[in-house]
């Protein structure tokens, strides 16, 4: 069964784009954590209210959905053989996705205006 | 769809010996899904903690529940691995390392490195 849209190099490259992006993002965060942990409130939400850190957290976020859209979309093909099966759980899992894009960058925003 | 009739469906995971190559891939699928299922939480987590003290420490207190604590070092080890192993898999994108004996050695030098990674982070944040 070929679904249209689901398949190709377009994804392919995508993936490994967006991977490259958020491969350098934990790093950085890992060099933070290991280097200088921000573990109060205050120091927590001042750094992700530093600029630079705020744009990068929201990009990586939206590197994250997508690269997580196309990961999970390639499990649900692989293990849901059923058309119905594939929209009901494609759509579960995408809406889930957006919406946890939304989410994030509302709380990214919130803190820059606080 | 053309299908010779003798070809297994459902491979029984636990009868296939998987060459180390091979754990690392299956690795990555598991974490990767763990990692997906693991996105509306932390989003929840970062919106609370950045709303205010109280809400940051509401953050750390869901973290400090021992299931919690097995789940976040769970999760941590599923992105140091997803990570290691994605280089290693853009790597051999690019045709480097693809002989089987480098592959092996490549595949077994991406779990010692990741070993490494895991304890540096598990040490800096849960001890």
């Amino acid at each position: 069964m070929s679904s249209p849209g689901l398949q190709g190099l377009r994804p392919w490259i995508i993936q490994r784009v967006s991977a490259v992006f958020i491969g350098v993002f934990f790093i950085y965060i890992f060099l933070v954590v290991l280097i200088d942990n921000p573990l109060n409130a205050n120091d927590w939400a001042a750094w992700v209210a530093t600029p630079y850190n705020n744009i990068f957290i929201g990009l990586s976020l939206i590197a994250i959905l997508w690269h997580a859209w196309i990961g999970i979309r390639d499990i649900v093909l692989d293990y849901v053989p059923n058309v119905v099966g594939r929209l009901l759980v494609l759509t579960l899992f995408g809406s889930t996705l957006i919406g946890s894009g939304l989410w994030g960058l509302k709380a990214l925003f919130m803190v820059l205006i606080k | 769809m053309a299908v010779s009739d003798n070809r297994p469906f459902f491979l029984n995971l636990v009868k296939i010996k998987l060459p180390v190559t091979g754990f690392v891939s299956i690795f990555q699928r598991i974490s990767g899904l763990l990692l997906f299922l693991a996105i509306p939480f932390s989003v929840y987590l970062l919106d609370i903690s950045l709303q205010s003290r109280t809400g940051f420490n509401r953050a750390v207190e869901i973290l400090s529940a021992p299931l919690l604590q097995l789940v976040s070092l769970i999760l941590l080890w599923s992105i140091v691995h997803h990570l290691l192993a994605g280089i290693r898999f853009l790597l051999i994108d690019f045709d480097i390392a693809l002989e089987k004996q480098q592959a092996t050695r490549f595949a077994w030098l991406v779990l010692v490195i990741e070993a490494v990674i895991f304890m540096l982070l598990t040490v800096e944040i849960f001890l």
